[in-house]
C-alpha cells in the first residue's frame, strides 16, 4: 500500500472517529492535491465535513483556528510548506490563541503539510520548513519518519481532546509520502510528543527526524557500527529529557537532518546536548545536514544529507 | 436638516442633528436609556484609561455607538472579537470591574490579549485581540461557522476600523464568509475625516459598504453618531446572519472627538438630546450616569494598585 493511500483512509477513520472534526484545505472537495481528502469525499457520509477553502493561506489557518475555539475539530490540510510560510501571520496568532485567554483554552487544531525533497520541485524543498515552525511559540511540530508509522503519526496528531490542546502541525517529508509501506500501523505505540530511538546501539547515537531517519538507519547499516537511531518525532517542544537521557548513554552524537545547517534544529540539539550532558560528551557533536544554499529541481535531493555522509560521521564521532 | 462637511454622504439614519425620530423611523426595539447609560460608561472609561499612560493605547472617543451596540445586540451564546480600540465592547458586555482593572493594568501572569489596556473576557464570549493586524476576522469566520456546523442559532461579530479594508485578510475574509455562508457580522468603523483622509484610512471618499457588496456580502452604510440606526442595522444583520443568510457587514461613519466635530456628530450627545426631545433626560438623571461610569472602575483601578503595593 502506498503512504498517500494509507493517509487517505486515516483521515476518514479521524472523520469517523469523531463528528466535530472537519477536513478543510485548497481542493479538499476534490480530494486535495496530495489526495488526503480522497477518502472522505468518497463516502457521503463523510462529505459534507470536507470544506474548501479560498486561495488564502493566512486566512486559512486563522480561520480553522477559529473553528477550534468555536468547537470544531479542524484538520487544515496544505498541499505546500508555501502555505504556511505564507499564512505565518496567521499561525502565529493560531498558535498563542489559547494563552491569549489568559486560562490556556484549547485550540484543538490540526494542519498538515508536506515538505522537503521528493516531488522534484526544487526551491522550496531545500528549506525544511520545520525549523521556521519551531520557532513559533505555542505550537507543536511533529514530523512523521518511517512509512509504516505515517498513518500512525496522522492519527496521535490528530488526538487533540485535552482542555489545554494546542494548535499542531504534522511535517509530512515528500519522500515518506511517496514510499510504499507493507503494514501501515493503526497506532504509533508511543507518545506524538515523545523522541524514540527506533534501533539500539553503543558505539553512537544518531538523532534524525522524517525523511532523515532512513537515511540514518541505512547509515548505521553501511558503516558497519553498532550505532543507535533516535528519532527525535516531536520537534516542538522537544522532549529534552528522553532526549539528553539518549545523548549520555554513548556519548557519541551524529545528528543529521534535511534543509540548511545553519539555524536549523540540529543547533538547537546541539546547545541541549551542551547545556545538559557535556561531562557524558566524548567525541564533538556533528551535524550533517542538507545544502545551505537554494536548489534547483535537478538538485533538490541535496537537501537530504546522503547516506555516505552519514556513515561518515558515524564512523568519525565513534573512532574519536 | 442642514448639513456640513462633517455630515457623511449616503448613510442611513433615524435620528436628525437635533436628536428628533424622522418622520417614518420607528424607534429600534431596545432600551434607549440603557443604551444611553452603556454609551456614557464607554466614553467616561474611556477617558479613564487614557489618563493610564498605556503604551501604543488609542481613544474610541466618538466611536463608542457601534462598540456599545454590538454588545448590546449579541446574545449570551453569541461570540464578539474586538479590535485593539474596543475595550469599550467587554465593559458594555458585562465584564468584571476588578478583572477589567487587572487587564489593563496589565497584571496578569499568564496569557492575555496584545498590547496593555486591550482586554478578553472569555465567560462573556469577548474574544482576546490579536497581535497581526485584522487577523480577528478569520478567527471570527471560523468560530462562527463552528457555531452553525454545530447546530447552534449564534453569530460572532468582528468589529475593525476601515483602515483594515485594506489588508488582504479582510478581502480574503469576504471572500470564506461568502463561499460557506458563515453567520459572521462584520462591524466596521469608518472615520470621517474633517479633511484629506490619510493614506492609512484606506477609504477616500468610497464606501466599505459598496466594496463589501461588490463582494457579495449584504451590507448597509450607517451613521455612527446615530446610535439607534447603528442599533437597528446590527439587529438586522444579526437577525438574518442567525437565520442562515450569511454574512453581513454594517460600516458606521464615526467621527473622533479628537478632530472636534460639531456637537451632533458626538453619538452621545445625539443620543442625549432624542432622551431630552422625549423627556426622559434630566441633569440629575445625567449627574448620577457620571459618577456611577467611573465609580466602579476607579475603586477596581484602587485595589488593582493598592494590591501591588
Amino acid at each position: 500500500m502506498s503512504v498517500l493511500t494509507s493517509l487517505s483512509e486515516m483521515m476518514a477513520q479521524l472523520l469517523r472517529e469523531d463528528r466535530r472534526r472537519v477536513v478543510l484545505g485548497e481542493d479538499a472537495r476534490d480530494g486535495g492535491m496530495l489526495g488526503l481528502s480522497r477518502t472522505c469525499i468518497a463516502d457521503g457520509t463523510l462529505r459534507e465535513r470536507v470544506i474548501a477553502t479560498p486561495l488564502s493561506p493566512t486566512t486559512a489557518v486563522a480561520h480553522a483556528a477559529g473553528l477550534a475555539r468555536g468547537g470544531a475539530r479542524p484538520i487544515l490540510v496544505f498541499a505546500s510548506p508555501l502555505g504556511l510560510l505564507e499564512g505565518l501571520a496567521g499561525l502565529r496568532e493560531a498558535a498563542r490563541l489559547g494563552w491569549r485567554t489568559g486560562q490556556s483554552a484549547a485550540v484543538p487544531l490540526l494542519m498538515v503539510t508536506p515538505s522537503g525533497p521528493g516531488f522534484g520541485l526544487g526551491e522550496e524543498a531545500a528549506e525544511a520548513i520545520e525549523a521556521t515552525l519551531a520557532r513559533v511559540p505555542g505550537l507543536r511540530v511533529l514530523c512523521a519518519g518511517q512509512p509504516a508509522e505515517a498513518a500512525a503519526w496522522l492519527h496521535a496528531a490528530a488526538q487533540l481532546d485535552d482542555d489545554d490542546a494546542v494548535p499542531t502541525v504534522l511535517v509530512l517529508p515528500r519522500r515518506v509520502l511517496l514510499a510504499d509501506t507493507d503494514e501501515a500501523l493503526p497506532d504509533l505505540g508511543r507518545a506524538c510528543t515523545s523522541a524514540a530511538r527506533i534501533r539500539d546501539g553503543q558505539a553512537a547515537t544518531v538523532f534524525a527526524w522524517g525523511e532523515t531517519v532512513q537515511v540514518a538507519l541505512d547509515a548505521v547499516a553501511h558503516a558497519q557500527i553498532d550505532a543507535a537511531v533516535v528519532d527525535v518525532g516531536c520537534l516542538a517542544p522537544l522532549d529534552a529529557a528522553t532526549l539528553v537521557a539518549e545523548a549520555k548513554a554513548t556519548g557519541k552524537i551524529v545528528i543529521a537532518h534535511a534543509g540548511p545547517a545553519a539555524g536549523g534544529l540540529g543547533a538547537e540539539l546541539a546547545a541541549l546536548f551542551a547545556d545538559q550532558a557535556i561531562l557524558h560528551l566524548d567525541a564533538p557533536i556533528t551535524r550533517v545536514t542538507g545544502a545551505d544554499a537554494p536548489l534547483s529541481a535537478a538538485l533538490e535531493a541535496q537537501a537530504v544529507p546522503t547516506v555516505a555522509r552519514v556513515a561518515e560521521a558515524i564512523a568519525h564521532v565513534a573512532n574519536y | 436638516m442642514e448639513t456640513t462637511a462633517w455630515d457623511p454622504e449616503g448613510v442611513t439614519t433615524v435620528l436628525d442633528h437635533s436628536g428628533r425620530l424622522s418622520d417614518q423611523s420607528r424607534p429600534p426595539q431596545v432600551d434607549i436609556r440603557a443604551y444611553y447609560k452603556a454609551l456614557v460608561g464607554a466614553r467616561r472609561i474611556d477617558a479613564r484609561l487614557g489618563e493610564l499612560g498605556l503604551p501604543m493605547w488609542a481613544s474610541c472617543a466618538g466611536e463608542e455607538a457601534p462598540l456599545v451596540a454590538t454588545a448590546l445586540v449579541a446574545r449570551p451564546e453569541d461570540w464578539i472579537y474586538p479590535g485593539s480600540r474596543d475595550t469599550a465592547i467587554a465593559i458594555a458586555r458585562g465584564m468584571d470591574w476588578d478583572e477589567l482593572a487587572r487587564q489593563v493594568l496589565g497584571r496578569h501572569t499568564g496569557g492575555g490579549p496584545a498590547l496593555p489596556g486591550r482586554v478578553c473576557a472569555d465567560a462573556l464570549h469577548v474574544a482576546p485581540t490579536t497581535g497581526a493586524l485584522g487577523m480577528h476576522l478569520p478567527l471570527a469566520a471560523g468560530h462562527a461557522q463552528a457555531l452553525r456546523i454545530a447546530g447552534r442559532k449564534a453569530v460572532a461579530f468582528a468589529s475593525f476600523g476601515e483602515g483594515l479594508t485594506t489588508t488582504g485578510v479582510f478581502a480574503e475574509t469576504l471572500a470564506l464568509a461568502t463561499a460557506n455562508d458563515v453567520p459572521l457580522v462584520l462591524v466596521c468603523r469608518s472615520q470621517q475625516w474633517p479633511g484629506q483622509a490619510p493614506a492609512e484610512a484606506g477609504v477616500v471618499g468610497d464606501s466599505v459598504a459598496d466594496r463589501a457588496r461588490a463582494a457579495g456580502v449584504w451590507s448597509r452604510r450607517v451613521d455612527g453618531a446615530d446610535p439607534l440606526v447603528v442599533y437597528a442595522t446590527l439587529a438586522a444583520a444579526a437577525e438574518r446572519a442567525r437565520d442562515g443568510r450569511g454574512p453581513a457587514l454594517v460600516e458606521a461613519v464615526v467621527t473622533q472627538l479628537v478632530h472636534e466635530p460639531p456637537p451632533h456628530r458626538d453619538p452621545v450627545e445625539r443620543l442625549r438630546r432624542h432622551l431630552e426631545s422625549t423627556g426622559a433626560w434630566t441633569s440629575t438623571f445625567q449627574d448620577v450616569l457620571d459618577a456611577e461610569a467611573v465609580a466602579h472602575f476607579d475603586r477596581a483601578l484602587a485595589a488593582q494598585r493598592g494590591a501591588r503595593a
